[in-house]
C-alpha cells in the first residue's frame, strides 16, 4: 500500500508523540541530569520535525494531484493479495502452531501448498516439499542441535 | 611477535573444516549472487542463523566469502538476463546486456570476473595496511570522538546512500528508537519492553534483519513470481580472451574504479552499490569516448566492476576499527562480531590480533578462489539460471523461520521477524529505505552510550564536544554535512517526484 507523506507523517508524528509520553514514566536518578528518558525524547522531537517536513511535502504533492492511497499494482490483482497473504500466513502459523503440530509436519504443509500456490507441478512439489523439510530438519536439529519443536512426530522421534 | 600472531592466524585459517566451510560458503555466495532478487546482504542474513554455531574464524570466513563471490555473481545474470544479481552490478546492467546483444558476453564476463577479483585484491591490501594504523591511533579515543565518529557514519550513510535524504533520515531515527527498546545503556533501566522479558534484551538482532532483508525481499519476490525475462542465448565461450588488452588499455580505469570503490566502502553506511554507481557516473565523466557509452561499451564496466568488490572489503577497515559498519553487510557482521564475544574496536586488535590476521588471509583466500570458482559459475550460469522462483521463494521462506526460530530457541524470534519484515515491507514500498535502520539499530547502543557519557562528562557544556582536536574536526565535519543537507532540503522547495 502506497500512501501519501500526509499520512506517514502523521503516523510518525503520533509514534514520537507516544513515545514522548512514555519517557514520562521512566525514573529519574538523585544527582543526575541526563536519566533514560533523554536519548529517546531526543529521537522523539526530532522524528515530530521530520513527520511534520513530510507532512508539508505531501501537502504540496496533493495540491499538485497526488493521491492521498494508491495501491501498487499487485494489490490489485487477487493473485498478489493471496500470495502475500499466504508467505504472512505461513509465518504466523509457524508463530502459533510449530509447538503443537511440530517442525516437520508444518514445514512439510507449507511448503507444499506454498510450491502449488506458486504453480510447482504437485509430483514435484511433493516430492521436492518433503526432501528439503528433512534436509533442513537434520541441517538444523542434528548437526546444530537446534531444539525444532517435534510436535505430533514426538512418540516416533 | 608479528611473525608469531602471522603463523597462529595462518593455524586457524588452513584446517580442513574452515576450509570446507569456506568453499562451501563461496558456492552458496555464488549461487545467492547469481539468482536476481537474491542480494549478498540477503546471503549474509541467511548465513547468520548457521555461523551462529560456528567458531569467530570459520564464521567471519563464511560471510567474507559468500559477500565476495555473491558481488561478482550478480555480473552474469546482468549480462545474460538484463538483471542485476545483486544492486551492487545494477549502475552497469544496462551497459553489460548490451555487451551481450553486440556478441561480446565473453569478453563482458571475463573483465566481470577479473575487475572483480583484482579490485578485490586491492581493497583488501588496503584493509590489510590501514586497519592496524587506524586502530593503534584509535586506542586514544575517547567517548566525544566515538560519538562524533558514530554520528557522522549514520550521517553519510543517509547522505550518500538515498536519493531521498529526508526519508532517510526518517529511517535512521527510527531504526535508533528501535535500538532504544530494552535496558538502557547508561542507568540500567528497562525501556519500552512493556513487561515482556524477551525484550529486556532488546529487539533480537539477528531475526529484525533476517525479516527485514530476506521477509520483505520474498514479499517482493512473491507479488512479481511469474515476471517475464529474456536469457541471451549466446554461447559462453572462453571469457579470458581480450582481457588483457582491455585491461591494458583501461588500466587508469581500473585503479580509479578500485580507489573509488575503497573510499566509498571506507565511509560509514555506503557499500557496494553505491560505488559501482559513482564510479560508472565517474568513468562516463572523464571517459574520451562518452558516446560509447550505453552502445556496450567496456570501459565502465572495468572501473564499476573492481569498485564493488574493493568497496567490500573496504567496508571491513570503520567496522574492525571503530565498530561503525561501512555497509549493510558489516553491520550484521558487527552483530555477529558481538555475539562471539569480540566486541569491535580498537581493543580487538591488541586482544585478539591473530583473529584479525585470520580475516585478512580469509579475504585474500576468498579473491583467489574468486577465478576458478567465477569461471565455474559462468559456466553453469544458464543450469542455475534456471532454478525457478517458485521453487526457490517458499524454501528461502522455511530457511529465514527456522534461522529466527534458531536465534531464540522460541516463536518470539519468528515474531520479531514477522513484525520487522512487514514493517520494512510497507516502508519500501513508500520510499523509506532500509539500511539505515540496520545502521540505527545496530549503532544505536554505542552511539547512545557515547553520548550519554559525553554529556556526563561535559556537563552541559557544549564546547566540551569540540574541546579535543581530533573530536572538534569530526564535530564540525558532521555538522558541515547537516548544514549542507538543510540547505539542499531548503532550496529544494519543488514537491517531491510521484514514487
Amino acid at each position: 500500500m502506497r500512501v501519501n507523506d500526509i499520512v506517514s507523517g502523521t503516523i510518525l508524528i503520533a509514534a514520537a508523540a507516544a513515545m514522548i509520553a512514555y519517557t514520562r514514566t521512566f525514573p529519574s536518578f538523585p544527582g543526575q541530569h541526563y536519566g533514560p528518558d533523554l536519548f529517546p525524547r531526543i529521537l522523539g522531537v526530532l522524528l515530530i520535525i521530520f513527520g511534520g517536513l513530510l507532512v508539508v511535502r505531501g501537502l504540496r504533492a496533493r495540491v499538485a494531484g497526488a493521491p492521498l492511497v494508491s495501491a501498487p499494482e499487485w494489490a490489485t490483482r487477487a493473485s498478489g493479495l493471496v500470495s502475500v497473504g499466504l508467505v504472512l500466513g505461513v509465518i504466523l502459523a509457524f508463530v502459533l502452531f510449530q509447538n503443537v503440530i511440530g517442525f516437520i509436519p508444518l514445514g512439510i504443509v507449507s511448503l507444499v501448498g506454498l510450491f502449488l500456490w506458486f504453480g510447482v507441478k504437485p509430483l514435484q512439489a511433493g516430492l521436492i516439499g518433503v526432501a528439503s523439510i528433512l534436509i533442513i530438519h537434520w541441517f538444523f536439529s542434528s548437526l546444530m542441535r537446534v531444539p525444532l519443536p517435534r510436535g505430533l512426530l514426538d512418540p516416533f522421534l | 611477535m608479528t611473525f608469531d600472531i602471522l603463523m597462529q592466524a595462518f593455524a586457524l585459517v588452513f584446517r580442513l573444516d574452515v576450509m570446507a566451510i569456506i568453499l562451501a560458503s563461496a558456492a552458496f555466495g555464488m549461487f545467492v549472487g547469481a539468482m536476481p532478487g537474491l542480494t549478498a546482504t540477503m546471503a549474509t542474513a541467511l548465513l547468520v542463523p548457521v555461523t551462529f554455531f560456528l567458531d569467530p574464524v570459520p564464521a567471519l570466513g563464511a560471510i567474507v566469502t559468500a559477500t565476495a563471490m555473491a558481488i561478482f555473481a550478480g555480473d552474469i545474470p546482468a549480462a545474460i538476463m538484463r538483471m542485476p544479481g545483486t544492486p551492487a552490478s545494477a549502475a552497469y546492467t544496462d551497459e553489460s546486456y548490451a555487451m551481450a546483444r553486440k556478441g561480446q558476453l565473453d569478453l563482458n564476463l571475463g573483465v566481470n570476473l577479473t575487475t572483480s577479483v583484482l579490485g578485490g585484491l586491492i581493497g583488501v591490501v588496503i584493509l590489510v595496511l590501514c586497519a592496524p594504523v587506524l586502530a593503534e591511533f584509535a586506542l586514544a579515543f575517547s567517548s566525544f570522538e566515538y560519538f562524533w565518529l558514530a554520528a557522522l557514519g549514520l550521517t553519510c550513510a543517509v547522505f550518500l546512500a538515498t536519493d531521498n535524504p529526508l526519508k532517510g533520515f526518517v529511517s535512521l531515527l527510527l531504526g535508533l528508537a528501535i535500538g532504544t527498546i530494552g535496558i538502557d545503556p547508561a542507568a540500567g533501566f528497562p525501556r519500552f519492553t512493556f513487561g515482556s522479558v524477551e525484550l529486556m534484551q532488546g529487539v533480537s538482532f539477528i531475526p529484525a534483519m533476517i525479516g527485514m532483508f530476506a521477509i520483505s525481499e520474498i514479499l517482493r519476490g512473491a507479488t512479481a513470481i511469474n515476471a517475464p525475462s529474456e536469457m541471451i542465448t549466446q554461447a559462453i565461450g572462453n571469457v579470458f580472451r581480450g582481457v588483457g588488452s582491455t585491461l591494458r588499455k583501461y588500466w587508469v580505469n581500473f585503479f580509479r574504479g578500485s580507489a573509488i570503490g575503497v573510499v566509498i566502502g571506507a565511509l560509514p553506511g555506503a557499500g557496494a552499490d553505491i560505488a559501482a554507481w559513482i564510479s560508472f557516473a565517474v568513468s562516463k565523466r572523464f571517459s574520451k569516448e562518452p558516446e560509447k557509452f550505453g552502445t556496450g561499451h567496456v570501459e565502465g564496466i572495468v572501473d564499476a566492476g573492481a569498485a564493488n568488490n574493493s568497496a567490500l572489503a573496504a567496508a571491513w577497515i570503520p567496522a574492525l576499527v571503530f565498530g561503525i559498519p561501512g555497509d549493510s553487510i558489516t553491520a550484521i557482521v558487527i552483530g555477529v562480531l558481538y555475539m562471539k564475544g569480540m566486541n569491535p574496536g580498537p581493543t580487538v586488535f591488541l586482544q585478539n590480533p591473530q583473529l584479525i590476521y585470520a580475516v585478512f588471509i580469509i579475504f585474500v583466500l576468498a579473491n583467489l578462489l574468486m577465478l576458478p570458482l567465477g569461471w565455474a559459475a559462468i559456466k553453469s550460469a544458464r543450469q542455475v539460471l534456471r532454478v525457478p522462483q517458485n521453487v526457490l521463494i517458499p524454501m528461502i521462506l522455511i530457511f529465514c523461520i527456522v534461522g529466527s526460530y534458531a536465534m531464540t530457541n522460541s516463536y518470539y524470534g519468528i515474531l520479531i521477524m514477522l513484525i520487522m519484515g512487514v514493517f520494512a515491507f510497507l516502508l519500501e514500498q513508500n520510499g523509506f529505505p532500509i539500511a539505515p535502520i540496520i545502521l540505527g539499530l545496530v549503532l544505536g547502543e554505542m552511539f547512545e552510550q557515547n553520548f550519554m557519557t559525553s554529556m556526563i562528562k561535559a556537563d552541559g557544556s557544549f564546547l566540551a564536544f569540540f574541546a579535543r582536536p581530533i573530536a572538534a574536526i569530526l564535530g564540525i565535519s558532521t555538522l558541515a554535512i547537516w548544514a549542507l543537507m538543510i540547505w539542499r532540503v531548503g532550496i529544494a522547495k519543488q514537491p517531491a517526484p510521484a514514487q
